[in-house]
């Protein structure tokens, strides 16, 4: 009898003590503070500390809630943020890449932020940012919106080429002196740099009026050969670009080995960072001769999700965020233009790189509005590297890519 | 019912017996409930189409076995998974047997040996992973830095930017935080063979790798047997290398099963293909399981 007992009595303890483990879930349960959990993307050139300040400042002013400012690299933002979705846990608000939004809204996941943030804000919002305006609804809340560009080290280069034509004589010349002529991450980043800023200058569209994927067209391969033309036959990029993602290459530039980069907002932080005993000159991304400029304009939002505990909350907090006294130096250390329009005016705005983004703006293309996108993408960068690798030519990786994102956009 | 000698067996189970149930029930019932029930519920999603939430939407058979075995990629993904636990265990095993002997030796300096191998297996991995993707940098690489240096190679590999270098380069970080490991478990095992054994050799005039082929070998094989075991399996599992090193690239070339279970679930929301993929994971590794067990009970059976 007493062996029963004794069995009964440590199962019954070892049942409470699990399911109480569950039920708390880990956490203190006599904090009355509700949670606010936001997730930044982690920007070249953002200063960390700063956005803890912004964190800390919220806080002090709306003492009933508690900030989760989570910084996220972007390379693993979307695979994080997938993860959350399906298992339910998902930040109360993100910054995503705005060619995401379909995806999020096709799986009923993001809510209008109309109802949580104020009018004030959106007031305040540069309508050509508003990017994420779908059938009229604006589903997510501009953040960063910045055309890219070219830099150029002027102590290996003087000219700021018209024509990609141009950029490659230039580039082999400036490379005659043992730097590199320009600079081309080779591997997967988060997005498809440095191809799309090739395809946009020869003219090309990733997708025709029918969803149908072209980027084997005549443009495309024009621009993958091209760069097959620049790393293996000209040489004039830097060595193991194959290995470099776009976090590793720029470094390159910055360090005053090589003459030309095409780069975004974050340039004149990095630049600034690196105490360059060389001066630094921004320029127009140069189309392919005969061809409009057509630079990339990349636009990153804020969504809110639809399964996010403190959807309150986190409109407060984006209130709070996009006053001048946080948003703007926030915009200044990630280094794009602010997307507000009391920001844009201030004087820390009016510099060359600025101008020089507002000049790509007037031509600048987005990325493709379209499901699927991420795995498109995917596949698009593979075909550029089995072209590179000698695995395939341009023609051939790019029927192949246009073959694949056809299939997975169908299913 | 009697036994070989005898003695008739109980139908019913004793007092212990059943207390030794019951005291195993809750860790059976926590390993049904973390292990069983998530191998389970994969392999219904992969009978299922889903959205890209993982949510299970419509019945669609073994339709996605039948388009994986018929797929190219996914064979090559298989075969370049096998390459890489079999190359990686087969170095780790060899390696850790060596230093083994090396730190079972008595010398000045031993214990400092002994600490300076455990610290690629004390540090965090990927933060070892990471370290390693800048050793390998080929413009500010300490590896590369070092080839030009010493005049070793004026034009070094591009390590994680050609194929075959990319799938090697990953498979030396690997094994370079596998081997500590190895080392240690197998040196334990040398400290446990009886040093009688030693002595009886040593009178018998056997050289030192008489010793070590007769006495030491057969003392560990049973350690050996377990650790390759555990080292495949985790090697097989290794995510974090391949990832952090190339995520797979150049196009695909170092993808092995676990990462590409990642790149089709987290990248690409395609949860059925990557439940169906985790599946072959499961039934590669509990073959590779059951063989290496029905070694090893033989053994000790003997």
């Amino acid at each position: 009898m007493k062996k029963v007992v004794l069995i009964v009595a440590l199962i019954a303890l070892m049942s409470v003590s699990t399911v109480s483990l569950f039920a708390n879930g880990g956490k203190d349960t006599g904090d009355a503070k509700s949670t606010v959990t936001f997730w930044l993307a982690d920007y070249e050139g953002i200063d960390h500390d700063f956005v803890g300040e912004i964190a800390a400042a919220f806080e002090a002013k709306y003492p009933e809630y508690e900030m989760d400012l989570v910084i996220v690299d972007w390379n693993a933002l979307h695979d994080k943020l997938t993860t959350a979705l399906a298992s339910g846990t998902p930040p109360d608000a993100s910054v995503i890449g705005t060619r995401w939004l379909l995806e999020l809204m096709d799986l009923d996941a993001v809510v209008a932020p109309g109802d949580y943030v104020s009018q004030s804000t959106f007031d305040n919002i540069a309508p050509g940012a508003m990017e994420a305006k779908i059938d009229g609804t604006l589903m997510g809340i501009p953040f960063a919106a910045g055309s890219r560009f070219m830099a150029m080290n002027k102590s290996l280069a003087s000219e700021a080429p018209a024509t990609m034509e141009e950029l490659r004589e230039l580039a082999i010349e400036a490379s005659k002196g043992g730097d590199y002529g320009l600079i081309m991450p080779g591997a997967k980043h988060s997005e498809l740099s440095d191809f799309v800023y090739y395809f946009y200058a020869a003219g090309g569209e990733f997708f025709d009026a029918n969803g149908k994927c072209i980027v084997n067209s005549p443009e495309g391969v024009k621009a993958l050969e091209f760069m097959l033309q620049l790393a293996l036959e000209d040489k004039v990029v830097q060595d193991g670009f194959m290995a470099q993602d776009r976090k590793e290459s720029h470094p390159i530039f910055m360090g005053g080995k090589a003459a030309y980069v095409m780069i975004g907002a974050w340039a004149d932080t990095e630049y600034g960072k690196m105490n360059a005993d060389w001066d630094i000159e921004y320029m127009q991304i140069p189309p392919f001769a005969g061809n409009d400029p057509a630079p990339l304009i990349v636009t990153d939002s804020i969504a809110l999700y639809s399964d996010g505990d403190n959807l309150e909350g986190i409109g407060k907090f984006i209130d709070f965020m996009y006053q001048d006294e946080w948003k703007a130096p926030l915009d200044k250390g990630m280094g794009f233009p602010p997307v507000t329009i009391s920001a844009a005016k201030r004087p820390e705005f009016q510099t060359p790189m600025y101008a020089a983004m507002a000049e790509a703006n007037l031509n600048a293309k987005g990325w493709p509005l379209v499901t699927g996108w991420v795995e498109s993408a995917s596949i698009i960068i593979d075909a550029n590297q089995k072209a590179l690798l000698g695995q395939m030519s341009a023609k051939e990786a790019l029927d192949w890519a246009a073959a694949e994102v056809d299939k997975v956009r169908a299913e | 019912m009697e036994n070989a000698i005898g003695i008739p067996k109980k139908r019913r189970l004793g007092g212990e017996a059943t207390l030794a149930y019951a005291l195993l029930a809750p860790a059976v019932l926590l390993m049904l409930l973390f292990m069983a029930y998530p191998i389970i519920y994969v392999f219904v999603v992969s009978l299922f189409k889903t959205n890209k939430l993982a949510r299970i939407q419509e019945f669609d058979g073994f339709r996605i076995y039948g388009k994986l075995l018929a797929d190219k990629e996914n064979w090559k993904v298989i075969g370049r998974s096998l390459l890489w636990v079999i190359t990686g265990v087969t170095t780790k095993t060899l390696f850790g047997i060596i230093i083994a002997v090396v730190l079972n030796t008595k010398y000045r300096g031993q214990k400092i040996a002994r600490l300076l191998f455990v610290i690629p297996w004390a540090s965090s991995i990927p933060i070892s992973v990471m370290l390693w993707r800048w050793v390998y940098h080929t413009e500010f690489g300490l590896l590369n830095h070092t080839l030009k240096s010493l005049g070793i190679s004026a034009n070094p590999p591009v390590w994680l930017g050609q194929p075959i270098s990319a799938f090697l380069s990953c498979m030396w970080v690997d094994i370079w935080i596998g081997i500590p490991f190895m080392a240690l478990v197998f040196l334990a095992a040398m400290q446990s063979v009886p040093r009688t054994l030693y002595e009886a050799a040593d009178i018998d005039g056997a050289t030192r790798s008489q010793k070590f082929r007769y006495v030491t070998l057969p003392g560990i094989t049973a350690i050996l047997l377990i650790a390759t075991l555990l080292s495949s399996l985790w090697t097989f599992n290794d995510f974090n290398t391949v990832y952090i090193l190339t995520k797979g690239g150049p196009a695909g070339t170092t993808n092995i099963l676990i990462t590409y279970v990642y790149q089709n679930s987290f990248e690409w929301l395609k949860w059925q293909k990557a439940s169906a993929l985790s599946m072959f994971t499961f039934v590669i590794l509990s073959i590779v399981s059951f063989l290496y067990s029905r070694v090893y009970f033989k053994r000790e059976a003997m």
